[in-house]
């Protein structure tokens, strides 16, 4: 089934299971919200450990905090990013800079937490991953793709991403020391047709015993089991030896250019969220050294991503977000490192709903503070949401209370909005 | 070897001389029932009718065993007359050492996070169960771990783990022991619910402000701290202690200089940063202790009470009395607020016995109805006229799939024998890993298809619950000449019941169609009813 069809079968016609889902009862979406929405993805570059703006989107050359990398010009005037970014340089076209992000939190743990769910932890309450509501907001109920996918880093941690109030239906498919997700191949002890034939038999025992409970948990256990096959059938998309060489030399022979590669893969497929993460870019010490070799394979396998997705007609409906847990220090210091830093630093969104060749906000000329157009977590997923024709105050119900699909207060960033 | 039906009965005969006084759960049974039964009157509604034999011990014997029952414990309950069974199966679940390990396995979802698991603590409330400890006693230890077990770390585990953040600490505290969940009156009063004001969330955190754990792994306190907060306005207010019952408490002047303050801090620090330091010494004015003295001191609100009846309620019935579980308040009324009252009554004179309260709630006829109404939208769940299927904890199912998949000849005797908790004990070790792994269900509980795709796919499904040695399920199956009674023995196993004519002939002819390569047959037949959702929940 073709991206196009898969995603115009709306979830409006599907089954009572999905209306019978408690948080579905009030984010039934309008229709036009969801057409507009229809096919879109993302794809996320996770620089896990917190990446340096100054190395990347918001270089300072020449003054005490600036470090000794130049800036270089890029494909749209007046936009200057890191001369470690050349690649990027040329394709500014699609892409717009945030630089003025202040979100407070310099510690991994809380950091992450932050920019995973777009809010501040608390107690009570579980906010999902991003990942998570876009799964929610962009996938179908019965999809036969994953629909969230988030994939594994060892430096990083077996950090996956909760699915939070919304539920294990949500939950990203996780893949770990391999590239391929877990249990999605039959054993070798069971034909194809008998693992079928078998499922089957489930079913007609499900089903006599389902009848007419109404019962949304059960109602999920089915689901669950009726999606197998298809998730079993999307192996190959996991497969990077079904891509051409040409196309695995145009990525580049390293870890994140394959999960880069797989990940246009997905989204091609009609998955809505893929999580890549590149770690470890927390660079207490040798801060230069660190940037000097993560920023090559960033730009290389972020360019490649976006020609490859341009190339195939797939970017003006796949959002590409460059974020990690925060920034780093203005001050260098006795290590030639630079420590944790949220109070003014930077990201990047390409493709889908963004107007490209734009930067948004500014730091001071030392790049301490913000000097225009703060924006916080919340305003950044609201800008997110935004972007893939979600609308950023819609409500979920948690209990007996409306939790805003972005942080209460959030607006998105209109200017770097097509 | 004794028959199965002639060992239970010799159990059910000992058990009658057990110190329980059947007459009065099943009195406070009763009452249960009046309550339930004039809500229902009232609004004219007929509850469904109860299950029968067989459904009710696998509900009952998952609730309070948390497994399903053996095949020898099915027929032994089926062979005894109708009206005697319920209580005698009761009585016997609740005196087994199955009770105190299901007890368990829930208070540690209850109140670890799900993501913890600690050997050390689980043993602490092992030990707490096995006795039945008094309800107020576990909450004293686990709050003031300091106070009642100085040489004991294990229950300073709920305490550790929150430690370092204060706003857990508070709102589980009251979320856990008291129904109440004032996280949203953190940044203003609460939006909707007038009993609770931002002077309730910082007078809580006040109680919790000064807690630290030493490197060692003791809970003690500070001797200074408060909370402060920015209301609504602007104003910047330091929190005094304040209950949810409003009732403050002010903080006394130390009483020590500001060198000697000091020195304590200094004492403090180190024993928070190195394990040799000595025990600092402890303030004389305690803030964390007092909070205990106020929860159980409240005999007007009663949060402690309810809360535990509510909790207990909410385990076998999928739902609270008052619903959802932290939402205690005067805008989200009880379902049925005498009961609640009453029961609240009823724990806090019987000593807070829990097992007691578990007792009477099991042996309700409310707690016996089916799941299925005739009507498609069924009569609103707050009168508990249905049963409400519910997803098995991830103990609970991996607990049933090691039962399930073992031989029934295996089983026969050994649930009940003398070494039955030892080997209990094994068997929750074994059911370890799996549970880990699998989601612990809250409300609107949804399965994940990883689970969906490890029951399809992985390899230990396939070498711990579809093995075909002697001691197996699969094993015994296959040494069973006529495929109709494969099915009815695999039913037994794996539902607890007989299959009907359309399951026996799909199962028939599910077998007969790969005579050739039977045995993978029959696994495929018992994989096909350990993943369906009869499995999967209690119902």
């Amino acid at each position: 089934m073709t991206n196009i069809n898969r995603r115009t079968m709306l979830k409006a016609g599907t089954t009572a299971l999905a209306s019978s889902m408690a948080l579905d009862v009030l984010s039934q979406p309008a229709m036009a919200e969801e057409l507009a929405r229809s096919g879109k993805s993302v794809i996320m570059l996770w620089l896990a450990g917190g990446a340096s703006q100054f190395e990347t989107w918001d270089p300072k050359p020449g003054r005490s905090t600036g470090g000794p990398f130049a800036k270089i010009q890029t494909s749209v005037p007046g936009i200057e990013i890191s001369e470690l970014m050349p690649k990027m340089s040329q394709r500014m076209d699609t892409t717009a800079i945030i630089r003025s992000l202040n979100t407070k939190i310099a510690d991994h743990g809380q950091g992450y937490e932050l920019m995973d769910t777009g809010r501040v932890k608390e107690p009570g309450v579980r906010f999902p991953h991003m990942g998570a509501i876009l799964a929610h907001e962009l996938g179908q109920i019965d999809s036969k793709v994953p629909d969230f996918v988030s994939m594994y880093t060892s430096t990083e941690g077996r950090r996956q991403g909760s699915a939070g109030f919304l539920g294990a239906r949500y939950n990203p498919m996780f893949l770990t020391n391999k590239m391929m997700p877990e249990d999605i191949h039959r054993q070798d002890s069971i034909t194809d047709s008998d693992h079928k034939d078998r499922a089957a038999l489930r079913s007609f025992l499900a089903k006599r015993f389902v009848r007419d409970l109404q019962n949304p948990s059960i109602g999920s256990h089915e689901n669950a089991y009726e999606r197998v096959h298809g998730l079993m059938a999307s192996d190959h998309l996991f497969d990077i030896e079904k891509e051409p060489q040409e196309m695995r030399d145009h990525y580049g022979p390293t870890q994140f250019g394959d999960q880069c590669l797989i990940a246009r893969r997905l989204v091609d497929a009609g998955v809505p969220f893929v999580r890549v993460a590149r770690a470890w870019w927390d660079s207490h010490g040798q801060n230069f050294e660190t940037h000097r070799e993560l920023c090559a394979d960033l730009d290389h396998c972020m360019s490649a991503l976006l020609d490859d997705l341009k190339q195939r007609g797939l970017l003006e409906k796949t959002l590409v977000i460059t974020l990690g847990e925060f920034g780093r220090t203005p001050k260098i210091n006795g290590s030639l490192g630079r420590d944790h830093f949220a109070d003014a630093w930077s990201c990047s969104l390409s493709g889908c709903g963004i107007r490209g060749g734009t930067v948004f906000g500014k730091t001071d000329e030392d790049g301490k503070t913000v000097a225009d157009g703060e924006m916080n977590a919340g305003d950044l997923f609201a800008t997110i949401f935004a972007a893939l024709g979600i609308e950023h105050d819609k409500e979920f119900m948690v209990g007996s209370r409306p939790i805003p699909i972005a942080d209460f207060g959030s607006t998105p960033c209109q200017e770097v909005l097509a | 070897m004794r028959s199965p039906d002639a060992f239970l009965f010799a159990a059910f005969c000992a058990i009658s001389m057990l110190p329980v006084d059947a007459g009065d759960v099943a009195e406070l049974a009763h009452r249960i029932d009046h309550h339930i039964d004039a809500r229902l009157a009232a609004d004219g509604i007929a509850p469904v009718r109860s299950v029968n034999a067989a459904a009710f011990l696998r509900r009952v014997t998952l609730d309070l065993a948390g497994r399903i029952p053996t095949v020898p414990e099915l027929d032994a309950y089926l062979a005894i007359e109708a009206d005697q069974a319920k209580t005698a199966v009761v009585q016997q679940l609740i005196a087994s050492p199955d009770y105190a390990f299901h007890a368990r396995n829930q208070l540690d979802i209850m109140l670890l996070l799900p993501e913890e698991y600690n050997d050390k603590w689980r043993e602490y409330l092992l030990e707490a169960t096995k006795e039945n400890r008094a309800w107020d006693r576990l909450f004293r230890e686990i709050l003031l771990p300091e106070d009642t077990l100085s040489t004991d770390v294990r229950p300073v585990a709920y305490l550790k783990r929150r430690v370092q953040d204060l706003d857990a600490m508070t709102n589980d505290a009251s979320v856990t022991w008291l129904g109440v969940n004032i996280s949203c009156a953190k940044c203003h009063d609460h939006p909707l619910v007038e009993d609770w004001t931002q002077a309730h969330y910082y007078g809580m955190a006040s109680f919790f402000k000064r807690t630290l754990v030493t490197r060692k792994g003791f809970v003690t306190e500070r001797f200074e701290g408060t909370t402060k907060y920015t209301n609504a306005e602007g104003a910047e207010i330091e929190a005094p202690l304040m209950f949810l019952t409003g009732a403050t408490l002010e903080v006394p002047p130390l009483s020590i200089d500001g060198e000697e303050l000091k020195q304590l801090q200094e004492k403090i620090k180190k024993a928070e940063q190195d394990e040799k330091a000595e025990d600092p010494p402890r303030p004389d004015f305690r803030p964390r202790s007092r909070f205990v003295d106020f929860v159980l001191a409240d005999t007007d609100n009663r949060f402690f009470a309810k809360n535990l009846v509510n909790r207990t309620w909410a385990r076998f019935f999928g739902r609270g009395l008052v619903h959802p579980l932290d939402q205690m308040h005067s805008q989200n009324p009880a379902s049925h607020p005498e009961l609640l009252n009453e029961l609240a009554d009823e724990v806090a004179v019987s000593g807070f016995d829990v097992k007691r309260l578990v007792h009477a709630i099991v042996l309700t006829k409310a707690f016996a109805r089916g799941v299925r109404t005739e009507s498609a939208a069924g009569p609103a769940p707050e009168l508990f006229a249905v049963a409400v299927p519910r997803p098995l904890s991830p103990r609970q199912l991996s607990l049933s799939l090691r039962v399930a998949g073992r031989s029934p000849d295996s089983l026969t005797g050994l649930v009940g024998e003398e070494d039955w908790s030892k080997k209990r004990d094994e068997l929750e070790r074994q059911a370890d890993g799996m549970a880990r792994q699998l989601t612990i269900p809250g409300d609107d509980f949804q399965v994940s298809v990883s689970e969906a795709l490890w029951f399809s796919n992985n390899q230990s499904m396939e070498s711990e619950f579809l093995n075909g040695g002697g001691d197996r399920l699969v094993g015994h199956l296959k040494q069973i000449e006529s495929d109709n009674d494969v099915a009815r023995a695999a039913f037994r196993s794996v539902f607890s019941r007989n299959p009907d004519k359309d399951e026996t002939n799909a199962v028939v002819e599910y077998v007969a169609a790969r005579s050739e390569r039977r045995e993978a047959a029959i696994k495929q037949v018992v994989w096909a009813m350990l993943s369906s959702p009869e499995f999967r929940f209690n119902h």
